[in-house]
């Protein structure tokens, strides 16, 4: 999640699990448990061996520790090659510790090719569409989030050391794990003058204290010692640089908001996936995967960028409130306006710089640990972040307790702390809270990638038509020709002409032995209103509405044959030939 | 302003400007300098690679220190940046000299490391150089301009054959432009309100080559390098590149720098002279950190109001008890959690180093004979390297334009024949024996406004109330005259007189008529690309060994911090209060103010060492937040430690030099 809860005030109360993980890792792949980098490249390298026809599996680069981030391509060579068909880019775990998402992006790969010959709609998205699925960009983050001690909010940086307090050290005073459990959990002191008090329905949890009365505990934080002697528990971990704030567009530096990076793409991951993505200008749906909280975000991501034309409003609340039929739980929502402002962040790149439509995909609401099955009180991403909310807490306990055993809970034990003294260490483990737990991950997967498959679908698909052939004397022929999109996205968004961020999509007249005197766009066929271009009337610049059409008249002087194409950067190339 | 032309030379000796040869070098020719001043000092010079052109031509940064072989230096560090924006051929010649001046003298490198670029955009640069001759700033990417179906298919075309690419101008019924009536070679747009027609249509010197009715629309040439910088980058422009740093050339320099926190300054020799002119404020959107309003949802948190402002300090007393403990907050944080975004415009605190050593470098010009009147130099522009060193790096940064043709002297000389030069140099008595009448009239002259009366200043300054030398810097911040747009453009103006004067020179092509394959009879004219910024050759030497010594004075005024005094007392029962005072022996504070709020620049460490049985207050490592220029900041321990017990403070810095000091407990 684009979580401001950690990055700022509150080390929330957090988690760790005895989730197994499957070893070895074999076809067709298993969504019962959490994959670990190096099964997530022996599961690509098993899909692309498994599917060598439809498939390419590459490297984009490698991270700042040095691994590789894999991306693998799914296509139909014989309906034309990626670059020629609207492009699919998947991606997912930008933040190390927002691990699901790469299950998502395994299971979407995987459900796409076991089913490509066998269910009509999923083989008509491969044939229509270039699908390229990234399932982990924080490769580092990842590795780090499995074998290092966290609490389910810790290790979301790129790994690149940085000084975070301005101490002219760097990373050196990282949560440390004091009872050796494999977790950073919280601790918190017996204190009369603390904040907080014993809540009386879960002694597990403490509510704050009311006015007048004494308190019981006082929160101390995460897990960890003041590794430095400056005074500071916990201050300097790895990092700070968030992959989600290191793009180039609209960036600012860590002054104005942290995490940024020193200066944009300086992690190596992400300018390495930044060229890689202008290099397939043909993506026209992206969808970036992170936890939590059950969202669909739109951009733009911050106010100032001023709201995005209507006509992909539109395509966005199409395709978000499909989503959140799809996904029960999940809302379609707007990031800088409903969650909260970030700027130089990954679909703020892609919808501006790439071209692309962009959905944010947090994954996993917060309601779903439930015991009583109903939907718990929750607040939404605008309400408290300072209060954590108790209902839902108590709700969660039941739901460790009775559902998963216990399993992602560990009750207050104490510990003697060469700080604090005597202190007590417990809360929610690692892989809980944020992650779903490994018996809820295949309704995840599926419904997230029914999600994306149905935004594939509304991928412009164009027709290239001659409506009309008439001898109008002279040696002279009017021509019309009719471009027309049967889904609901267009060949170009809005904001790639509004920004005039390529050239438009061209509608070309060719042939050795004729010349186009004249044309343009047919604003009304009845009346016959023509636009005519005045300059190369052979070439056309146009964006195809989504389901909709336009139409082009040529007035072609000469005889024999004429070809007619259409060449789109997003939506494919077509052609039609007459003879004249 | 000032002007930067040496009185010495004979007017005979100005030759036309001589491209490709003599005292401009090309990209090679830069190259085998370097090589060459590398070889002649190797133990001293070392040459970085740090990014290849989209042309394939290396960006190539020299480093000149006593520890170039040491990936962290102990020593503070300069970086010198030219010709970022490719069209300022001077500014790479100044670079190579100025290498070569400080790796001459150990003095100058021996506690400095010099970082030193002297061609940042060598794909455009080279175009001074080629034939035919045009300025553009732009790489050798390939980009659609125009958005067609082709790229870099119309450029200019040398269609006279002189090897240059001046303009075109036809006689059109859609003409905006007229030749100005003063002097028929400049054109000025036609005014409908005074009764002005146009007869004009102007082109740049070429054929719509893919024919769309367009005319050199989209010739070669990529991204500017030098407006390639994250701090107010421009999107969706015809030469700012897709994003900051895009741009290989600025990746390069930008990776260069944070890989070095050791560089205390930087230095552009560009379009700009923040030696002459400090960085512009005046920006819409800068935060103020006295005023900040809370958004109604976050206020609700905070327990604030949404309706009224808040001081920093404010907000931070408000939201440090709601943090749990052992959890650190700073401004940054609240800053960021607001959203209040960047500051756009120079902290006032600032402004008052570069508005002190403004004058100093105006003092120093005079010494030098440069100071006669001049156009103003370029505003840094958004998007460029010497405004993202300043809001971004925090450190000072400077930058020079090194020349400009001077002002004619028939603009100065005013009717009243007053300036305010001059009036800088009088006493109350010379002022006041100009009298009213004639002080009036040199006010309207100025264009002050009507308000400002001129009874009111005599009085002013015979009551005491301000001297004739405030006047002048009084008169010096008012808004220019407006320009008399019916004489053409004024600096157009200066070109043409500075090179009429210099026989055998030229900076014009007269008007000449062309048979145009699509516009008909046309008249080919124009100025002579780089008239408007680089002198003619025989110039460039004076100029540059004239300006140059300013950056190493400059470089004098960089903060270094000293262990300037202990003092130790005992509070009995072994108890000790130390003291240590951390002095800046240097003008220039340590941060900038703009270095303060960006918490860039790297931090200054005191660490005391020693057998300290333990501390009551204070850190074995303190972090020294500022140090003022000439003034001193204070440390204190209290610290339990045996009588006679030896301590050695030492203070490190990246940034601002180290220091270390032995103290010895004594009762």
């Amino acid at each position: 999640m684009k979580s401001i809860i950690c990055l700022l005030i509150l080390p929330v109360l957090f988690l760790f699990s005895n989730v197994q993980a499957q070893d070895p890792i074999t076809m067709p792949l298993r969504f019962d448990h959490y994959y670990t980098y190096d099964q997530i490249v022996t599961a690509l390298k098993l899909l692309n061996k498994t599917y060598p026809e439809l498939t390419n599996l590459e490297i984009v680069g490698k991270s700042d520790e040095g691994r590789d981030i894999y991306l693998i391509t799914i296509n139909n060579k014989a309906t034309g090659a990626p670059s020629d068909k609207p492009g699919v880019y998947v991606d997912g775990n930008i933040h190390g510790n927002e691990i699901q998402a790469s299950e998502v992006c395994l299971y979407l790969a995987s459900r796409l090719l076991e089913n490509f010959g066998k269910n009509d709609k999923l083989t008509e998205v491969i044939n229509k569409n270039a699908w390229y699925i990234l399932p982990c960009v924080n490769v580092d983050g990842r590795v780090h989030f499995f074998s290092d001690p966290n609490d389910p909010s810790s290790g979301r940086s790129f790994r690149i050391p940085m000084d975070d307090d301005k101490d002219g050290l760097v990373d050196e005073d990282y949560p440390d794990d004091l009872n050796g459990d494999g977790n950073i959990s919280i601790m918190r002191k017996k204190d009369p003058f603390g904040n907080y008090k014993t809540d009386p329905e879960d002694p597990r949890l403490m509510i704050p204290v009311k006015p007048g009365e004494l308190g019981e505990w006082t929160i101390l934080g995460e897990e960890g010692i003041d590794n430095d002697d400056d005074g500071k528990i916990n201050e300097d971990s790895e990092g700070y640089l968030d992959g989600n704030r290191n793009w180039g567009y609209s960036w600012n530096p860590p002054y104005v908001q942290s995490g940024s990076g020193l200066y944009p793409f300086q992690a190596s991951g992400i300018k390495a996936i930044s060229s890689w993505l202008i290099n397939h200008p043909n993506i026209i749906m992206v969808y970036a995967f992170h936890n939590a909280g059950g969202m669909f975000l739109r951009g733009p991501s911050i106010k100032v960028a001023g709201e995005l034309p209507a006509g992909d409003i539109s395509v966005y609340n199409y395709l978000g409130k499909n989503n959140e039929q799809i996904a029960p739980g999940y809302r379609y929502l707007i990031s800088w306006k409903d969650l909260y402002p970030t700027y130089g962040d990954f679909t703020d790149f892609t919808n501006n710089l790439i071209g692309t439509y962009s959905f944010v995909g947090e994954l996993t609401p917060n309601n779903t640990e439930t015991y009583s099955g109903k939907s718990i009180n929750t607040p939404d991403a605008s309400s408290n972040m300072l209060q954590a909310d108790n209902n839902q807490e108590r709700e969660r306990l039941k739901f460790n307790d009775n559902v998963v055993q216990g399993e992602l809970y560990l009750p207050w034990k104490k510990f003697n702390h060469p700080t604090y003294g005597e202190i007590e260490i417990g809360g929610w483990v690692k892989m809980s809270t944020r992650l779903p737990h490994p018996f809820m991950l295949q309704d995840m997967v599926h419904r997230i990638s029914a999600a994306v498959i149905f935004s594939a679908e509304q991928t412009p698909d164009i027709k290239l038509e001659i409506t009309d052939k008439k001898n109008i004397g002279k040696n002279l022929y009017e021509v019309t020709v009719r471009l027309s999109n049967s889904k609901p996205m267009p060949s170009m968004t809005y904001l790639s002409v509004k920004n005039n961020l390529y050239p438009k999509d061209i509608l070309s007249v060719k042939g050795e032995t004729i010349k186009v005197v004249s044309g343009g766009q047919l604003t009304n066929r009845y009346s016959n209103l023509v636009l005519f271009k005045e300059n190369k009337p052979e070439i056309q610049f146009c964006q195809v509405p989504g389901l909709g059409k336009l139409e082009y008249r040529f007035i072609i002087s000469g005889k024999g044959k004429v070809s007619i194409d259409f060449e789109s950067r997003k939506a494919g190339k077509r052609s039609a030939q007459i003879d004249l | 302003m000032l002007l930067l032309i040496s009185s010495g030379f004979s007017l005979s000796a100005f030759g036309q400007i001589q491209k490709g040869s003599g005292r401009y070098h090309n990209q090679e020719q830069i190259g085998t300098i370097m090589k060459d001043l590398q070889g002649k000092y190797s133990s001293v010079v070392k040459i970085h690679n740090i990014a290849t052109s989209p042309g394939k031509r290396p960006v190539l940064l020299y480093e000149i220190g006593t520890e170039i072989n040491n990936d962290t230096k102990a020593n503070p560090a300069v970086l010198i940046v030219a010709n970022l924006e490719g069209i300022l051929p001077l500014g790479s010649e100044a670079a190579l000299s100025l290498a070569e001046t400080i790796s001459a003298k150990n003095d100058y490198y021996k506690n400095l490391t010099w970082f030193i670029l002297p061609s940042g955009n060598p794909d455009a640069s080279e175009r001074f150089f080629g034939k035919p001759l045009y300025k553009d700033s732009r790489n050798d990417l390939v980009v659609n301009d125009d958005q067609d179906d082709q790229t870099n298919e119309d450029g200019y075309n040398d269609l006279d054959g002189n090897g240059l690419i001046t303009m075109m101008r036809v006689k059109s019924p859609e003409g905006e432009w007229l030749p100005v009536a003063s002097d028929p070679r400049l054109m000025k747009k036609a005014d409908p309100s005074k009764g002005e027609k146009g007869i004009y249509k102007l082109y740049s010197e070429g054929i719509d080559d893919d024919n769309d009715g367009k005319y050199n629309e989209d010739g070669p040439g990529g991204t500017n390098v030098g407006l390639n910088f994250p701090h107010l980058f421009k999107f969706f422009t015809p030469e700012n590149g897709l994003f900051p740093g895009s741009s290989p050339e600025a990746f390069g320099i930008i990776k260069f720098v944070f890989n070095h926190p050791e560089i205390a300054m930087t230095f552009s020799f560009g379009s700009s002279n923040f030696c002459l002119v400090p960085p512009k404020g005046g920006r819409a959107g800068s935060v103020d950190f006295e005023k900040i309003s809370i958004p109604e949802d976050i206020a609700k948190q905070f327990g604030a109001d949404a309706t009224r402002t808040y001081s920093m300090k404010e907000i931070m007393d408000m939201v440090k008890p709601m943090v749990p403990a052992g959890m650190d907050i700073d401004e940054n944080m609240i800053a960021s959690f607001l959203g209040l975004g960047a500051i756009v415009n120079p902290q006032s605190e600032d402004l008052v180093f570069y508005k002190k050593l403004s004058e100093d470098y105006a003092e120093y010009l005079k010494k030098a004979g440069l100071n006669g009147e001049r156009f103003d130099p370029e505003d840094g522009k958004d998007g460029s390297f010497e405004l993202w060193s300043y809001y971004h790096l925090g450190v000072p940064a400077f930058s020079m334009d090194l020349w400009s043709v001077p002002k004619p002297k028939e603009e100065k000389a005013a009717a009243s024949g007053i300036t305010l030069e001059s009036i800088e140099k009088m006493s109350k008595d010379d002022f006041l024996a100009i009298g009213e009448e004639k002080f009036g009239a040199f006010m309207k002259e100025s264009g002050a406004p009507p308000q400002f009366k001129a009874s009111m200043v005599m009085e002013g300054i015979k009551s005491g109330q301000m001297t004739p030398k405030q006047l002048a810097g009084m008169m010096k911040q008012m808004p220019k005259p407006a320009k008399d747009e019916n004489n053409g453009d004024p600096k157009e103006k200066a070109i043409l007189a500075f090179f009429d004067k210099i026989p055998g020179s030229s900076c014009f092509v007269n008007w000449t008529k062309f048979n145009h394959p699509s516009l008909g009879e046309v008249e080919i004219g124009g100025f002579i690309p780089y008239t408007d910024n680089t002198p003619p050759q025989i110039m460039a030497d004076s100029l540059i060994k004239a300006q140059i010594p300013w950056i190493i004075k400059l470089t004098e005024q960089l903060p270094v911090l000293k262990i300037s005094e202990t003092k130790i007392t005992s509070k009995g029962s072994g108890i000790y209060q130390l003291e240590a005072w951390i002095s800046n022996e240097k003008y220039i504070p340590y941060p900038t103010a703009m270095g303060k709020k960006n918490r860039q620049p790297a931090p200054v460490i005191c660490i005391l060492d020693g057998n300290i049985l333990s501390f009551l207050s204070g850190k074995k490592r303190m972090v020294i937040q500022s140090v003022p220029g000439l003034k001193t900041s204070k440390i204190t321990w209290l610290i339990q430690a045996e009588k006679g017990t030896s301590l050695t403070l030492k203070l490190n810095s990246k940034s601002a030099g180290n220091d270390s000091k032995q103290i010895k407990i004594e009762e």
